[in-house]
């Protein structure tokens, strides 16, 4: 659990859903970690919008990974300047078609304080949304799709 | 190189292009891909988001990027 907090490129990216028992285990692989108070922990979940009467049934992500990749170390490298107590981060962001009522998306940050988790989660979270090159395919339950825009 | 919806529209992921500038590439998307002055787009220039017309060498990575959705 101990992460360097080095330039060392992390692949971010998984194929398809995260499996909620995912969430568990990375949970339980802190416990050794005994200078931790809090964990924060976001997931985005895939929503079934409705579009023109038609519902979202799931999105296909793409993405530019290079880009994202080395997007995403720099976001890191921001948030552990700015929270420098925060133990670790850890993100995944699911490729291909991830259906509605899956999970998309986990940021999870772990710190000794609540306070430092909880802030570096909303920023990480916010910065991936607005910078990192991952495009998403709504799929309509007509089979007709859209493409997803983060507002 | 394309993605999501701009390379939907231009029916590939990848376009071969001569340009010596970002604004000379810029005009040639526009005549190969449909509508493209109209879909809301960003340009990568080596994994950088480049809004300036910078001069390219041929060597650079250049990538189309449609609005961004992750999360």
């Amino acid at each position: 659990m101990n992460e360097p907090r080095t330039h060392k490129v992390k692949d971010i990216f998984v194929d398809g859903a995260i499996d909620p028992g995912f969430v568990g285990t990375s949970i339980a692989k802190h416990a050794t970690r005994t200078d931790i108070g809090a964990h924060e922990i976001f997931l985005g979940q895939v929503r079934a919008d409705v579009i023109e009467g038609r519902a979202v049934t799931a999105i296909e992500y793409t993405a530019y990974r290079a880009m994202a990749l080395e997007q995403m170390t720099a976001i890191r490298e921001e948030a552990f300047a700015k929270w420098p107590s925060m133990t670790c981060l850890h993100v995944h962001h699911s490729l291909g078609t991830i259906h509605a009522g899956e999970l998309c998306f986990m940021v999870f940050a772990s710190a000794p304080h609540r306070v430092q988790a909880r802030e570096a989660v909303a920023w990480v979270v916010d910065r991936i949304k607005t910078g990192l090159p991952i495009f998403g395919k709504e799929i309509l339950s007509d089979s007709a799709h859209t493409w997803k825009t983060n507002k | 190189m394309l993605f999501g919806l701009i390379a939907e529209k231009a029916g590939t992921d990848r376009l071969e292009l001569q340009a010596g500038s970002l604004g000379e590439l810029r005009g040639k998307l526009a005549q190969h891909i449909n509508g493209f002055e109209e879909l809301s787009h960003a340009i990568a220039v080596d994994r950088r988001v480049t809004h300036d017309d910078v001069p390219l060498s041929g060597e650079e990575e250049i990538a189309v990027l449609p609005p961004f959705a992750g999360g």
